[in-house]
């Protein structure tokens, strides 16, 4: 008798499970009052620092948005979901947040959850704004996705280019992990502009997370080969260790690297090692320009801190959604409100905090990049010479 | 040659603290015939109690490793209490997957207090590097690699010339026997793990000195390396966990620096694994045959 109750209930589970998944996904329309933005990025866990940055900047802008009276009237409520940097938590997120009412998702903060969640989202045809992934693969396949930052191959191309415009150096060392997609998929298109670009690679030295705590070997090759200027194409963690370590081997040498640096100051133990570090990146707190000025100081009044690129991306992901929304001259009334949206976005150009963007059809923004060098503890605009 | 130098050195700076952490693994394995996997995060937890010791509290260096030496003495004896002693009986597969439960435990314990992002250590142990023939022995290196010595001796002393040693020996080869012998074997075992963690504790302070940057799963990779340090000289051995370690070190950097980054891993556990084929105890390790 007991078999049978279980073998019922577990039948009545899986009727359950079946009818929820085999539903088709509407449009959430809703009675066009509010607008619900959502996204998903690791709160807790080893990349918390990412998740938690972007929803700031998010929950900014969107602070901002309502007091000047919303999106063509509506107000806007933000949702942010926590992934634990976990791609099938992730997925789980969107389904939670389009039960929640979505209009429009801002995807993940790292590239694995984002491909995972855009992927999970592409039959609901909702539109998708996304910050920071930067992975070349993560929006590929939707066809309402688009993006915020750079991606991978561009920072790579870009940076060579960098280096060979103003005259950086001509011999390079490279240091990168390879066991990430991220600083894999920047040396590779780095090496690749590289070689067209005249600038030699002279030194390859490689580590991966489980080897990421001595780095003396890997130091004293890049000391041997005697270049001027290291390539960098990692986060901001592993970069203060190998800092840190390098003191007093590589002084006076530039490392050169993308937005993985970003935060740099605030994780090395003494703003001394991190001298010379040149980041190319679309977005630097300490940028004189006005807008930059205005959302710093008052990120740093919400939150303590200086706001990082992450930050930046996501307080300019809701203004992005805001002029879309605003160019389709809908609300979440209508009916074809994806569909408008996603066609808006290709028309618009914005001008935020990292930059001026105009967006393809591929979803790919363009944007100048901006490089910053750090001189006694403090990131300053990079100027050639 | 300055290179082949300068390798031998790195190598000699990972290996000695490989070698610090094995002596405590292979420590508690000795004698109380369990893999403590829990080993490297009591490693972490020192590491965090002197930054909060040093930073917060502003105490003075030397009572901070004090301060770590307690937390960890007190941690170690209260998860060998809560964790290990309840499954004396129990097959060792059971006190090893606990052991793996606690190593968990004490990761997400830190990860809650402190959070994910890593946090500088103090650097206590500061001491002036030595020039040798234009090579750079840093402080920290030539200090760990005395403090291994000096705890090695240290150790053997303890273990074979005095009661308490006497009797963690005789825990060591019959728990039974040594229990009608009059020895308490809850409380040896209870001293060794104190010992054990101790040493973790000073491991902390040595590895928080050299490589500066803690978060909550700092202590995962040192603690598997030097498990691996204490097999590869033969586990239970002390004087094989310090050669074992300091083989590590060194096999790993001369790998990184002469053949590749990307292979050094793979060799490391390669040459373990033909130590192991050839001489299965490992390279100090006794041969005990079992008495049937």
């Amino acid at each position: 008798m007991k078999k049978f109750v279980a073998m019922m209930l577990a039948a009545v589970m899986c009727l359950a499970c079946m009818t929820a998944c085999g539903a088709p996904a509407a449009s959430n329309v809703s009675d066009g009052s509010s607008i619900i933005i959502g996204g998903v990025g690791p709160l807790t866990g080893d990349y918390a620092n990412y998740g938690t940055s972007v929803r700031n900047g998010m929950v900014q802008a969107v602070e901002e948005i309502n007091a000047a009276g919303g999106i063509n009237g509506m107000e806007v409520v933000l949702d942010f979901q926590d992934s634990a940097a976990d791609p099938d938590s992730a997925v789980a997120a969107y389904g939670k947040l389009m039960d929640n009412g979505m209009n429009v998702f801002t995807g993940g903060v790292l590239s694995g959850e984002t491909a995972s969640a855009v992927a999970a989202a592409n039959e609901d045809g909702v539109p998708i704004v996304t910050p920071t992934a930067t992975a070349d693969a993560a929006i590929v396949g939707n066809p309402n996705t688009f993006r915020i930052c750079f991606t991978d191959s561009s920072q790579g191309l870009a940076s060579a280019n960098y280096i060979a415009d103003n005259k950086m150096a001509d011999k390079v060392a490279v240091f990168y992990q390879s066991d990430i997609d991220y600083s894999v998929g920047l040396y590779t298109n780095f090496e690749t502009q590289c070689a067209e670009r005249g600038i030699e690679i002279v030194e390859v030295q490689t580590f991966t997370a489980d080897t990421a705590t001595d780095f003396s070997t890997q130091i004293n090759a890049i000391a041997d080969s005697g270049v001027s200027l290291v390539f960098i194409p990692i986060y901001a963690a592993e970069a203060s260790t190998f800092l840190t370590q390098a003191q007093g081997k590589l002084d006076g040498k530039i490392f050169f690297g993308c937005d993985g640096l970003d935060g740099i100051l605030g994780k090395v133990s003494d703003p001394a090692v991190a001298e010379n570090v040149v980041m190319l990146t679309p977005f630097a707190a300490d940028d004189p320009d006005a807008q930059v000025q205005a959302f710093v100081t008052e990120y740093k009044a919400d939150n303590g801190a200086a706001p990082d690129q992450f930050a930046a991306s996501g307080y300019d992901a809701i203004y992005v959604i805001k002029a879309a929304v605003e160019k389709a001259g809908v609300t979440t009334a209508d009916a074809d409100f994806d569909a408008k949206v996603v066609a808006a976005m290709t028309a618009i150009e914005v001008d935020g905090v990292t930059g001026t963007m105009t967006w393809g059809e591929d979803g790919e923004t363009t944007k100048a990049a901006k490089a910053m060098i750090i001189h006694d503890g403090v990131a300053v605009l990079y100027t050639a010479g | 040659m300055i290179h082949f130098l300068q390798t031998l050195i790195s190598g000699l700076s990972l290996g000695s603290i490989y070698a610090l952490i094995a002596l405590g693994y292979t420590m508690v394995y000795g004698i109380a015939k369990m893999l403590n996997f829990a080993h490297g995060d009591i490693i972490m937890v020192g590491a965090y109690a002197a930054i909060v010791a040093v930073f917060q509290m502003k105490l003075p260096g030397l009572v901070a490793v004090l301060a770590a030496v307690l937390v960890c003495t007190v941690l170690g004896v209260t998860v060998e209490f809560l964790a290990y002693k309840p499954l004396r009986q129990s097959p060792p597969l059971t006190v090893l997957i606990t052991a793996i439960g606690v190593s968990y435990f004490l990761q997400n314990i830190a990860l809650l207090i402190f959070g994910s992002e890593q946090m500088a250590s103090p650097v206590i142990m500061k001491l002036p590097a030595l020039v040798i023939g234009g090579v750079q022995i840093d402080g920290i290196t030539w200090g760990t690699l005395a403090v291994t010595c000096i705890i090695m001796l240290g150790l053997t002393l303890f273990i074979n010339k005095t009661k308490m040693g006497k009797a963690m020996r005789a825990v060591s080869e019959d728990k039974g026997a040594a229990e009608l012998m009059g020895i308490s074997v809850n409380k040896t075992i209870t001293i060794t793990f104190a010992i054990g963690s101790a040493l973790a504790a000073i491991a902390s302070i040595f590895y928080g000195s050299a490589y500066v940057y803690i978060r909550p799963t700092t202590g995962a990779m040192p603690g598997i390396k030097a498990f691996t340090a204490a097999v590869f000289g033969g586990i239970g051995s002390i004087p094989g966990a310090m050669l074992g370690g300091i083989l590590l070190g060194v096999i790993e950097q001369f790998a990184k620096a002469y053949i590749s980054t990307l292979w050094s891993d793979a060799i490391v556990f390669g040459v373990l694994v033909v130590v192991l084929i050839v001489k299965p105890t490992g390279l100090l390790g006794k041969k005990i045959s079992e008495k049937v």
